[in-house]
């Protein structure tokens, strides 16, 4: 009796040990993100970029002296798959902290785990002004990416600055994202320009196959400039039939999107039929031209060869700076418990292959801006590039 | 409002109804005669759509007719694929309830939809436009572009080539009857296995020419299967399920009240679509053009 005791003791402990091993070594990280359906597009290179962080952290002897471990998860663009996957990443594989999550109706979701097992949580993607709204704040939830009134306000100032432009229209997917940032452009731009109307709005869904009814309305409608947040395979789908119906020549250009497609991503993807002399954002330019700063050429280097592309990703920054972020709260919380680095990252001012971000104490938000340029046709690439990306910071936008 | 304005919004949604009645025929189709609900229709014009773009990147792109190879290529493609999937899994559920033959068909679509992930990633695709089809026409003061006009004639020449096919040929005719009573058919001696394979592909064929077709004005990304299905579906519910003609006209219908729904509904783009159908259901729950059940 006793034998067969100490003989399941010691299997148990055998069993157990290279776990408990592994538990006391790593520094674990959950990363849900969609990984399947169409915003995988995001997801995957969002995921190696996060990857891509652990693996230099690592090779630079981890973080006080512990190697990080990334436990990346399929949410599927799903705020239930991902509220499932985050329990279970605490629970049963007992992650530090959580990162990652893509779409507004993920990240608040998770946000709420977070709090109820108060482990910090940095959103990388999400740019809804909810998560971080006063009755969503809580001491664990931080963000890394921008917000639909940066976003909003920022193509506002961008679009007060042509003086001839009196007619504006909108353009943006009818959900929460295109709501709000199509909200936040014509409130600010309002109070910088009273003297322009709005004179059509668009509301397609996400994932509109057939954009020509919605163009040749707005058409109709005569705007001199558009402010669009059709944003990834849904503005090449726009750009492809607005183009021969003579949207962007009757603008002359005049589009601004704020949905992030100046990113490579999706340059490589229209190619030749980009609508070439729009202005849109990055939040990494990755084909930087002039003035891009070494280490940027250096990630971008290492981005390549971890994704096995040519021209890397603009999304991988954002898996990138959520790790680097995390790792800093680390170091100056001196240890991994969830409560010090929470405190240690407010007000934390941290290195990023695009600049220095700093955590806003009060909002917990980077409140990051993002890279502004016009897209033009670039002869070494055969894409479109931003022609001078420009980092714009929202402060002055946000008074 | 200008008449060149209405008639832009039109042809817009002549464009758009004529993509959907190319995807949602071939359901129609199988639907009529097969008397199976396939899911997977719309991940058959997903593959038709990746496999076009496969092809326009082996064939230089400076080969004159690239993209109509492409949409050859993809079209027949698919109609073997199809062909595959309906003698080696499809036949066995022929005499199966209802349930068992969505939840199968839903399976395919998981399936199919995982295979492209592997095959092509999940980065958007696209593919540019043929350039003899660059530029539109002028017509009463509005652009209608030249790819959009050649949709919105191979729409029509489709609808006819295979109401004609059904109607007035000999394979026509054992069709029709295979859609009627497939055990008499048998038992007369002809082979229905291969009468409803030849319709599978033929359906699969439609659905690959459509995604092909639909490559150089829509960008290729995964989920647009399930994207497509869901309109294909109340396109036939409109037109009557099974009914070749009401899937023309139910095509025709949608695209014209979205393109006038959305001026009228700004902020509602979807809202006329579906009142659209829940009026049609409510009314003729058959749909327009088809016949009520018993």
């Amino acid at each position: 009796m006793v034998h067969r005791q100490v003989a399941a003791g010691l299997l148990a402990g055998f069993m157990l040990s290279p776990l408990a091993a592994w538990a006391a070594d790593t520094i674990k990280i959950g990363f849900p993100m969609p990984l399947s359906g169409p915003t995988a597009v995001y997801g995957v290179p969002i995921t190696k970029g996060a990857e891509m962080a652990v693996a230099d952290l690592n090779a630079a002897g981890g973080v006080l002296g512990r190697k990080l471990e990334l436990f990346s998860r399929d949410s599927k663009a799903n705020a239930d798959e991902a509220v499932r996957q985050a329990r279970e990443l605490i629970l049963k594989y007992n992650v530090d902290f959580l990162s990652g999550t893509l779409t507004s109706a993920e990240a608040p979701a998770v946000s709420t785990i977070a709090k109820e097992n108060k482990i910090v949580f940095i959103a990388s993607t999400a740019k809804t002004t909810q998560l971080t709204a006063p009755q969503n704040l809580h001491p664990y939830i931080f963000r890394i990416a921008s917000n639909t009134l940066i976003e909003g306000h920022t193509g506002a100032a961008l679009m007060a600055k042509w003086q001839d432009v009196k007619k504006v229209a909108t353009i943006a997917p009818d959900y929460a994202y295109g709501r709000d940032a199509v909200g936040a452009f014509t409130e600010y731009l309002k109070k910088v320009r009273p003297d322009i109307e709005i004179v059509d709005q668009q509301w397609p869904r996400l994932g509109e196959p057939d954009f020509t009814a919605f163009i040749t309305a707005q058409m109709g409608k005569k705007p001199d400039a558009v402010f669009c947040d059709v944003f990834g395979g849904d503005f090449a789908t726009l750009a492809k039939q607005g183009a021969p119906l003579g949207y962007f020549k009757a603008i002359e250009n005049r589009l601004i999107d704020g949905g992030e497609v100046a990113t490579v991503d999706l340059a490589q993807a229209l190619g030749a039929d980009y609508p070439y002399g729009i202005i849109s954002d990055s939040y990494d330019p990755v084909v930087w031209g002039e003035g891009e700063p070494a280490e940027h050429k250096a990630y971008v280097e290492k981005l390549k060869k971890a994704m096995n592309n040519e021209y890397g990703s603009g999304w991988a920054i954002m898996g990138y700076m959520s790790i680097v972020a995390i790792s800093e709260g680390i170091k100056k919380a001196g240890g991994t418990d969830s409560d010090k680095v929470a405190k240690a990252l407010l007000g934390l001012t941290f290195d990023t292959p695009v600049g220095k971000r700093t955590i806003n104490e009060k909002n917990h938000e980077t409140e990051t801006g993002e890279f502004w340029s016009e897209m033009v046709k670039d002869p070494k690439v055969p894409f479109a590039v931003m022609k001078k990306p420009v980092y714009i910071d929202p402060k002055p936008y946000l008074q | 409002m200008s008449a060149s304005f209405l008639f832009s919004q039109f042809m817009g949604g002549l464009t758009a109804a004529m993509f959907l009645f190319l995807i949602a025929s071939g359901l129609s189709l199988i639907f009529g005669v097969l008397r199976v609900l396939n899911f997977a229709h719309g991940s058959f014009y997903m593959l038709g759509a990746y496999i076009a773009w496969q092809i326009v990147q082996w064939v230089t792109v400076s080969f004159p007719g690239h993209f109509w190879l492409a949409a050859l290529g993809a079209a027949l493609g698919v109609a073997i694929l199809g062909g595959v999937i309906e003698r080696c899994l499809f036949r066995f559920l022929y005499d199966r309830a209802e349930l068992y033959q969505l939840l199968f068909t839903y399976a395919l679509v998981l399936i199919l939809g995982d295979a492209a992930k592997f095959a092509w990633g999940t980065q958007q695709l696209s593919v540019s436009r043929p350039e003899i089809m660059n530029g539109g026409l002028q017509v009463l003061g509005a652009t209608v572009p030249y790819y959009n006009l050649f949709i919105i004639l191979i729409g029509p020449a489709i609808a006819l080539a295979v109401w004609l096919m059904l109607t007035r040929s000999p394979v026509g005719r054992l069709v029709r009857a295979a859609a009627l009573d497939r055990e008499m058919l048998s038992a007369l001696g002809a082979n229905v296995g291969w009468i409803y394979t030849g319709m599978f592909m033929l359906s699969a064929l439609l659905a690959g020419l459509a995604g092909a077709l639909v490559t150089p004005i829509q960008s290729i990304v995964p989920g647009m299967d399930v994207e497509i299905i869901v309109q294909a579906f109340i396109v036939v519910v409109i037109g009557g399920l099974g009914s070749f003609w009401g899937t023309f006209w139910g095509s025709m219908l949608y695209g014209q009240v979205l393109s006038f729904g959305i001026l009228i509904f700004p902020g509602f783009s979807l809202f006329s679509v579906f009142a659209l159908m829940a009026v049609i259901l409510i009314i003729r729950p058959w749909g327009l053009f088809g016949r009520p059940i018993r």
